[in-house]
């Protein structure tokens, strides 16, 4: 409000009614800069810390502004934060966000209900409710009203305005060099290199459910590297923002499957289009190439924050429908391509035959081969690269049983290719995590993946996620405990535990101020009665206003009192605290005498 | 009568967020973005809609005393009707400072009274911005007093005290602007009337010395009593920029004359005419200076001293 009786004070005077605004923006700002950190892969605290260690001193630090103005701003400077970060939120930082709206809403009442409470409140009127009863119902009562609007036009309001095709910002050259190698395509996926996994969100997709989002498939194995047979890609013609996409001929899924319609937004640069397969159309002004596999890339890439709307088909399948594909027959051309003798040690073979000598069908093979890596290999990210040399799959089978992904999906194929069974290695993303507001999936640099796709006739291609039932490596295991957490965390363990520190060090002084002040405040005569008559005037209704001098106040009480002795009174503050003689000991007296007759 | 309220930076801030929510979670598709920026445009909304609502079905009764004085404080006692968290009010006429209340409530608000004249209707000015502090809803109603209040004008600088002749008043009163002229018999109460002989208890100063030394004895003096002490006001409002002023000189003669003891015989121009009535007391005359105006004054009775105050 415009009155000047609305205007805060500076917060460190005691008893300034403001403060209690300082924590809610505090919490507002600090779930900020956690879904900040988070999402550059620093620890929450980190951006937490820093968040609300911003608010406090924007809050306490500026005392020749407004802290009602300084509050909304720093209000304000959250909200575009929350904006900011709000398309990769995620699953495990949603709850941060829901607690910056919480927060932001609590402070929006506090700083209201405090400006009134700096009006003077109507004599004889009612008096308003207590602070906090009233803070909670209205946060309860506005919260619902939000959040229903939030769940019935959010989605409505996506639907009809939202755009799904953009193509982002020209993606730079250091955007180009620093995108993951999973994010760019490739003719050639190098087994004996350790892929680079981190906690940034590379891009977020909003599917009606969770799917390997894949990018490319592989069908050439040389022993230590997957290539594709034909890397030729061919550009497509587009009318107007949707490109068709042929599937191959005998991925019966991608004609007769179900469509499911997903679109992704991009956070940094990428040139191949992820999709759940099989794509058949794609959305974006992009010129879009097609790999004989199916898959698709764009030219020049995507920048950051590109949107881009894929319609991909599949047959939902069951077990009972892929055991029974096993009458009919695989094409020969799948047979050809997919199905041919790997390149790996005799002993693989062997291996691949003894354990799927008893499965009846392809799936039940498939699901053989996967029992037995879950039981016998272990993961781990940190496991020992390949010498150069050997055979990948012989080395990881036999030798050092520990490896990721990319060695367990590899090994999968390779022993279904000895059995005849035609497949693949698709890489691209795992669903991601779901976010509880979005509904959209988030998906980290870290759930980069690899798996096998299977070829099962009249279904077409289907994944085989072998990864999924391996178990972890002891090193893996490990990694949960308090000292790894810690040497994880070490930074913002640093932080906090420096602040700590510098409040331990400062908190004597601070402390020691604290104390001066209060007692100058208390230890003169005039300020000990002054605060008496404050009191009185609080009682009678009238309190004195930051602006009025003693005299004033005196003078004023008195008319509203009817006593006009109060005015001595004030006389008699001003005297003592203004001149050198101070007030005479009869005046004292008197004005003590005034006082303890209004309030005995 | 409505007034449209005031937007604050709590709206500016929210309105920026979610409108850029929006059209940013538009361009992009991003239902995150949208869901903060629906967050944000919904509290915009909410905060307007809300105290618009709450303040909508709030009404007032307002009651003063009859009557008033220009520049003194009295209590406006007001009552509010209708259910509203938090609610401020200020009185309009003059415009006064701003008090907070919950509503229903009753509660005083004291007013200060700037103006001359008969008010049978105060402005009271309502606004809140609860919950949320986004729009101040304010309402201004005009509430009808049940008894109309008669605001006197405020009464200037006079000799009050004093021995209340009409010629000290002239040379007292007089000034460049407002010219106080006066009909009244100087000096009344000093005539010797007689002499008598002295009884103890006699003031030293009444006795008559040369009738004393030609009879031998003390005699003292004996005055004429005084003879009426009292004026008829004539106020004469036409002609002037400066009404105020002389309503206020003219309150402050009769005051000065009531409480020297004497009457006032007030003579004004009201909306229904002439008026010339002798006033009992300052409430009397100020009710009479409240609803004085322009236009024929009414003729003073024969026989007062009359004092014109006029420009």
């Amino acid at each position: 409000m415009s009155d000047r009786t609305r205007r805060s004070e500076p917060l460190w005077r005691r008893g300034s009614p403001w403060r209690v605004v300082a924590a809610p923006v505090a919490i507002a700002l600090a779930a900020v800069g956690a879904i900040a950190a988070g999402r550059v892969g620093l620890p929450l605290p980190i951006g937490a810390l820093a968040g609300a260690v911003a608010a406090l001193l924007g809050v306490f630090a500026l005392p020749s502004l407004s802290t009602r103005r300084v509050v909304v701003v720093l209000l304000g400077l959250a909200g575009l934060g929350a904006l900011r970060h709000a398309s990769y939120a995620g699953s495990d930082t949603s709850p941060l966000l829901v607690c910056w709206a919480g927060a932001t809403l609590v402070a929006l009442l506090l700083v209201d209900r405090t400006g009134a409470e700096q009006v003077h409140p109507l004599p004889q009127g009612a008096p308003l409710a207590r602070r906090t009863g009233e803070v909670v119902r209205r946060s309860i009562t506005t919260a619902v009203i939000v959040a229903v609007a939030v769940v019935a036009l959010g989605p409505t309001l996506t639907d009809h305005l939202g755009r799904h095709v953009w193509p982002g910002l020209d993606p730079s050259v250091g955007a180009i060099e620093n995108a993951p190698s999973s994010l760019q395509a490739t003719d050639e996926l190098d087994m004996t290199q350790r892929p680079r996994l981190s906690n940034r969100v590379v891009f977020t997709v909003d599917a009606p459910r969770g799917e390997f989002w894949r990018g490319e498939t592989f069908d050439v194995w040389n022993g230590h590297a997957w290539t594709q047979s034909d890397p030729t890609a061919t550009a497509l013609p587009h009318d107007g923002d949707t490109t068709t996409i042929t599937p191959e001929p005998d991925d019966v899924g991608a004609t007769t499957g179900q469509p499911m319609r997903q679109t992704f937004h991009l956070e940094g640069y990428s040139d191949i289009i992820f999709a759940a397969p099989s794509p058949v159309s794609v959305e974006t002004d992009r010129l879009v190439e097609q790999r004989a596999d199916g898959t698709a890339s764009v030219v020049d890439g995507f920048g950051n924050g590109a949107t881009y709307t894929v319609t991909s088909r599949s047959v939902r399948s069951t077990a009972a429908s892929l055991r029974a594909t096993n009458a009919l027959p695989v094409p020969d051309a799948v047979r050809r391509q997919y199905a041919q003798p790997p390149v790996t040690t005799e002993r693989v073979r062997a291996l691949a035959r003894r354990i799927t000598a008893s499965a009846p069908t392809t799936y039940d093979k498939i699901r053989a081969l996967e029992s037995w890596l879950g039981a016998h290999v272990r993961y781990s990210i940190n496991a020992p690269l390949s010498p150069k040399g050997v055979d990948v799959v012989d080395d990881f089978l036999f030798r050092s049983r520990v490896g990721w992904c990319e060695q367990v999906a590899t090994s999968l194929v390779v022993m279904a290719r000895s059995v005849g069974i035609p497949s693949r290695l698709a890489t691209g993303f795992v669903p991601g995590s779901r976010d509880g507001l979005t509904g959209e999936f988030t998906v980290r640099e870290r759930d980069a993946h690899a798996w096998a796709e299977i070829y099962f006739p009249g279904v077409g291609w289907q994944p085989f996620d072998p990864t999924a039932s391996v178990p972890l490596a002891g090193d893996a295991a490990t990694s949960g405990s308090w000292l790894a957490t810690a040497r994880h965390n070490a930074i913002g363990f640093g932080l906090l535990a420096a602040t700590l520190v510098l409040a331990a060090v400062a908190a004597p002084d601070l402390f020691a101020r604290f104390r001066r002040r209060r007692v100058r405040r208390h230890s003169s005569w005039a300020a000990r009665r002054l605060a008496r008559l404050e009191r009185i005037g609080r009682r009678a209704g009238r309190p004195r206003v930051p602006a009025e001098t003693p005299y004033e106040y005196a003078a004023a009480l008195a008319v509203h009192l009817n006593d006009p002795r109060i005015c001595s009174v004030g006389e008699t503050l001003d005297t003592d605290g203004f001149s050198v003689a101070g007030a005479s000991p009869s005046a004292r007296a008197a004005a003590d005498a005034v006082l303890s007759s209004l309030s005995p | 009568m409505n007034g449209p309220g005031e937007l604050t930076l709590t709206s500016i801030v929210l309105f920026t967020l979610g409108a850029y929510g929006i059209a940013a979670g538009a361009a992009t598709g991003e239902q995150g973005v949208v869901a903060v920026g629906v967050f944000a445009f919904a509290l915009f909304v909410l905060g307007i809609v809300w105290p618009t609502v709450m303040l909508s079905g709030v009404e007032i009764d307002a009651w003063v005393p009859a009557d008033g004085t220009v520049g003194q404080s009295h209590d406006v006692h007001v009552r509010l009707h209708g259910r509203v968290d938090r609610v401020e009010l200020r009185v309009l006429d003059p415009q006064g400072q701003w008090w907070v209340t919950a509503s229903p409530a009753h509660g005083v608000i004291p007013r200060i009274p700037t103006r001359r004249g008969v008010c049978s209707s105060l402005r009271i000015e309502l606004r809140t911005s609860a919950p949320l502090g986004v729009f101040v809803r304010s309402r201004v109603l005009r509430v009808q007093l049940p008894t109309e209040q008669a605001v006197a004008p405020r009464p200037s600088a006079a000799p009050a005290g004093s021995d209340m002749t009409a010629h000290r008043l002239y040379e007292r009163m007089a000034d460049a602007t407002i010219s106080v002229t006066s009909t009244a018999v100087p000096g009344t109460g000093d005539s010797v009337r007689a002499v008598r002989p002295y009884v103890p208890g006699d003031p030293a100063r009444l006795v008559h010395w040369p009738t004393s030394a030609r009879r031998g004895t003390l005699v003292v003096r004996e005055h004429e009593p005084p003879g009426v002490v009292g004026v008829a006001l004539v106020v004469d409002l036409n002609s002037s920029d400066d009404v105020e002023a002389i309503a206020s000189r003219a309150a402050g003669i009769g005051r000065a004359t009531l409480a020297a003891g004497g009457a006032v015989w007030c003579c004004t121009s009201e909306a229904t005419g002439p008026v010339s009535v002798r006033v009992v007391d300052m409430r009397d005359l100020g009710r009479r200076l409240a609803r004085a105006g322009a236009g024929p004054v009414g003729a003073p009775p024969a026989g007062w001293p009359v004092v014109t105050v006029q420009a």
